[in-house]
């Protein structure tokens, strides 16, 4: 279990740095632009591509931790019988949606590459970073069914943060 | 007995843009001539999905005809992006023509996995400025430039300037607020996106064209009946092309005069010397065309030299 | 089938998911694509899913979201909650109610910085709430007022609910921003009246605390000026011409970072907990935001917000007939889910109807908000109010809710006054 939750941690690392990277990104050209009056080449497609990496790779965290913005409602009314299976039909779901979205995802990973998308300034391809974000996606199918898995046969052991970590 | 077809026809201009209007009367066109058997329904405003995407949508069948600009996907569409290069095309009606007569040899080959309806280009637009009046090539040393295409992105790195992307809607405040001092836009967008309150300068020169193509989902045009693949034939043609984007044309080529006559702006008007210059300082852009195509298994000399030769056939060579 | 069955279905369908629990955007996305297969195909409807969430996460324009996340996060955790209550408490907590009236004052300020109305409840939760019980104000009082403060924090820019409804109507970012300033200084005012009304009515209520020296109210501005410069900074070159929101943000967290760094208010620990808080909020909306241009794709094509708009027209009830029908599903939504899942879902049906109706759309995003943000402390459901429970667990629903109420009627006050004129969002934007 301890060298399951150092891998979680370390894809919502793998998270948080990029946010960091594309603040970074952002800020540095701003100052750049006012006192020196110069760009960053590729700093708006190296902010957009980092942007996706950190989106997907947070899926990943938040699909574990389930903290994506549910409706309650029902959920809340219910005895824990009928929790649990709320929880496992929706986890159930999630895990199917992402990975049908992880497929689909990877071909659009290798059409980026057939179809030799470059950036802007520099004319690097754009695919290996879109190949970095689905890698994210992967991890979102692998911690999704670890958490089902938790979910039917370990309850307990589910890191629920949903209650205190609400989103908006 | 044929089958009744629906097209999904997908743009990514505003329903205001000329172009959505013409669009219906294409499908109107063609619902009249297969006797109702093919009926559209026109989508406008990214309803279907983004600009970036619409060649891929209509590949995958999201979209049944998708209005696409090639050049948004840099490296993509090498061959199209010709008609991009700078001071290549000087008026959009013999443009277009030319455009859409010269690329139906390359299209099967370049669009393969859809099906290649017609291609035309915008009237083309010029380079706008806010605070510096451009001149020369050297005007645009250091100056940070929204283009309209990659070709243009290319353009302004040459010239030792700098790029800002920003969406149409998005030109006027990244110029307004400095983030981008210059802009290449068609003469009378400038307009439409109120983009005029503030540039001041303007220059007179067939700098740039951005090339479309209208493309069809292979899977509709191979299930619809000989009947049906004859109307879509009549409407994939030249003369379309023309027909299509001349509302556009018109609108955009007002705009020039539009300009000269509002106060507050200054358009400027090159000797020939001065074109010269601006055409050895593009160079380098043909030459970077030149090896992507090359890479694709073409001829550059002989794709260039062709479309040339189409353009001048039409009047529209600059 | 028939476009309008598939559509009814669809919505049938969606409900039903996002009831047992399956994620908002997760739910809008399955019901899409599958909707979308119906009517065109399901070859088309699997490839919509690749290029709707490619394109959607690598989006420049939608980094906005992150970008603001992350300067609330620095801010918040460099401390600067409780500076600010202590602060405001400085100048007008002697005053009957003053902790209550600090409360406010303090989510205001806190909401300059925070985009989000559930993370200042939540701040101040764990900082007002103890001080007012100290001082033996009822639990129902404390925890109604916190709940109603923290709906400031979509008001006042930066709001990521204004972000999405900017990003989903494609209407300038930092107008919609200032068009929530002047309501937002109305909501801290008639806030501030009820709870002075609250102690006239009910002096024994709300005991009176020891009044402050300048000494200690000039300490107290110098914890909390540096956030709130950055605060002006960031709002003030967003409209004024210095950056793009995208950049706004990216500049604000920036700022937030360095100040943080030099007042030595953040350690390691800090800084990586903010970039996580930030990263997990922002995933969870952009999954909504895919989810819901998915879903967008398939209404598109069964001319769904046509067919609404041409409903409500057809039912004979006038603009603000119309007008007061679509406040009332919202409060009725409110009862189901948070701000933004609401404003992501609704906003392309019911955009077209409010601009077909000659509304300004502007306008309509700050009644909007009010709304929404009614609906996070209304009973049964509301998020702020959960929060608030779960930071202080000695609550109960009922008190809290008790609390609140006073607030609801502040606010349906308000709402009215905003609807009748419209001036108030509308006279900042176009006047800058
Ligand atoms: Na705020
Ligand atoms: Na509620």
């Amino acid at each position: 279990m301890n060298a399951m939750d150092s891998f979680i941690a370390g894809i919502e690392w793998i998270a948080a740095g990029f946010v960091g990277l594309v603040a970074a990104d952002i800020f540095i050209s701003v100052m750049l632009r006012y006192f020196f009056s110069y760009s960053i080449p590729d700093g708006y497609d190296f902010g957009r591509l980092f942007l996706g990496i950190l989106i997907f790779w947070g899926i990943a965290a938040t699909s574990y931790r389930g903290a994506h913005i549910t409706v309650d409602l029902v959920w809340e009314s219910v005895g824990p019988r009928l929790k649990r299976f709320i929880d496992v039909f929706a986890t159930l779901v999630l895990l199917l949606v992402v990975t049908v979205q992880t497929i689909m995802l990877f071909d659009k990973v290798a059409q980026t590459k057939a179809q030799n998308v470059l950036t802007y300034d520099l004319q690097i391809p754009t695919w290996p970073f879109f190949l970095v974000a689905w890698l994210g996606d992967v991890a979102a199918v692998l911690l999704i069914a670890v958490r089902t898995f938790r979910l039917v046969f370990n309850p307990k052991s589910v890191n629920e943060e949903h209650s205190t970590a609400p989103v908006e | 007995q044929d089958k009744i077809i629906n097209l999904k026809i997908s743009l990514w201009v505003p329903p205001t843009h000329p172009l959505v209007k013409s669009t219906q009367e294409w499908a109107d066109s063609i619902t009249k001539a297969s006797g109702g058997t093919i009926t559209a329904t026109v989508f406008p405003a990214e309803q279907l999905g983004k600009a970036f995407d619409h060649y891929d949508m209509v590949r995958d069948g999201i979209a049944d005809i998708g209005y696409v600009s090639p050049g948004y996907q840099p490296g993509r569409f090498p061959v199209i992006n010709a008609a991009q290069l700078p001071f290549t095309v000087a008026n959009a009606t013999g443009g277009s023509a030319a455009l859409d007569s010269w690329y139906r040899k390359y299209a099967p080959k370049e669009m393969a996995d859809t099906h290649f309806c017609m291609a035309f280009v915008h009237d083309p637009g010029a380079l706008h400025s806010t605070r510096k009046k451009i001149v020369l090539p050297s005007d645009v040393k250091g100056l940070k430039v929204r283009p309209a295409q990659q070709t243009m992105g290319e353009l302004v790195t040459t010239l030792g300037g700098t790029n800002v992307q920003a969406s149409a809607p998005e030109s006027r405040d990244a110029l307004e607020r400095g983030i981008a001092d210059a802009i290449t836009f068609p003469w009378n967008s400038i307009f439409l996106f109120g983009i005029d309150k503030v540039t001041k300068y303007t220059l007179d020169v067939p700098l740039y064209t951005t090339a479309y193509t209208w493309t069809m989902n292979k899977d509709v045009y191979a299930n619809a009946s000989a009947a049906q693949k004859k109307v879509l034939d009549d409407h994939c043609t030249t003369e379309w092309a023309v027909k299509l984007s001349a509302p556009w044309t018109e609108f955009e080529h007002a705009g020039r005069d539009k300009m000269k006559k509002a106060p507050g702006h200054e358009v400027v008007e090159l000797t020939p010397d001065q074109v010269a210059e601006w055409r050895k300082a593009v160079a380098p852009l043909q030459a970077s065309w030149e090896k992507q195509v090359a890479a694709k298994g073409y001829d550059p000399a002989v794709v260039l030299g062709d479309l040339k030769k189409a353009l001048a056939d039409k009047q529209a060579a600059f | 089938m028939t476009q309008n069955f598939v559509a009814v279905s669809g919505f049938v369908l969606l409900f039903a998911l996002m009831l047992l629990r399956v994620p908002v955007g997760m739910a809008m996305g399955l019901v899409g694509v599958t909707g979308f297969g119906l009517l065109a195909g399901f070859g088309p409807a699997l490839k919509l899913i690749g290029q709707t969430s490619m394109r959607t996460v690598t989006d420049y324009t939608f980094g906005v979201i992150p970008m603001f996340l992350l300067m609330g996060a620095f801010v918040t955790n460099s401390g600067m909650s409780r500076e600010l209550f202590r602060a405001a408490n400085t100048f007008i907590g002697h005053l009957r109610g003053g902790l209550g009236l600090a409360t406010i004052a303090a989510c205001a300020g806190f909401a300059a910085i925070s985009g989000s109305s559930v993370a200042t409840a939540a701040t101040f939760s764990t900082v007002a709430y103890p001080e007012m019980r100290r001082f033996n104000y009822p639990q129902s009082f404390a925890a109604g007022t916190i709940a109603a403060g923290g709906t400031l924090g979509a008001m006042f820019p930066p709001s990521t609910v204004l972000v999405v409804y900017g990003i989903i109507t494609e209407k300038d970012i930092s107008r919609l921003f200032m068009a929530g300033i002047v309501p937002g200084i109305l909501a801290v005012l008639m806030y501030m009246v009820t709870i002075m009304v609250i102690g006239m009515v009910r002096p024994d209520m709300l005991q009176v605390a020891p009044k402050s020296n300048w000494a200690e109210r000039v300490r107290a501005i110098k914890d909390v000026w540096a956030p709130l410069l950055l605060f002006f900074f960031v709002i003030g070159g967003l409209y004024g011409g210095l950056f793009t929101p995208t950049e706004a943000g990216g500049v604000g967290a920036g700022g937030a970072f360095i100040i943080g760094l030099l007042r030595g208010k953040l350690n390691r620990e800090k800084i990586l907990m903010s970039l996580l808080q930030a990263t997990r909020t922002a995933a969870a909306i952009f999954t909504v935001l895919i989810g819901a241009l998915i879903f967008g794709y398939f209404l598109t094509i069964t001319g769904t917000p046509q067919k609404i708009t041409a409903f409500l027209g057809d039912l004979g009830l006038g603009r603000y007939g119309v007008l007061l029908l679509i406040l009332l599903m919202y409060l009725v939504l409110g009862c189901l889910m948070d701000a933004m899942a609401m404003i992501i879902l609704t906003v392309p049906i019911v955009y077209p109807v409010i601009v077909s109706l000659g509304f300004d759309p502007i306008w309509f995003a700050v009644i909007i908000v009010m709304t929404v943000e009614l609906g996070l402390i209304h009973p049964p459901v509301g998020m702020n109010v959960f929060v608030i429970k779960s930071v202080v667990p000695e609550l109960t629903f009922s008190k809290i809710f008790r609390g609140v109420a006073p607030f609801i009627v502040t606010d349906l006050v308000r709402l009215g006054l905003l609807i009748a004129f419209p001036i108030i969002a509308t006279w900042l934007p176009s006047h800058l």
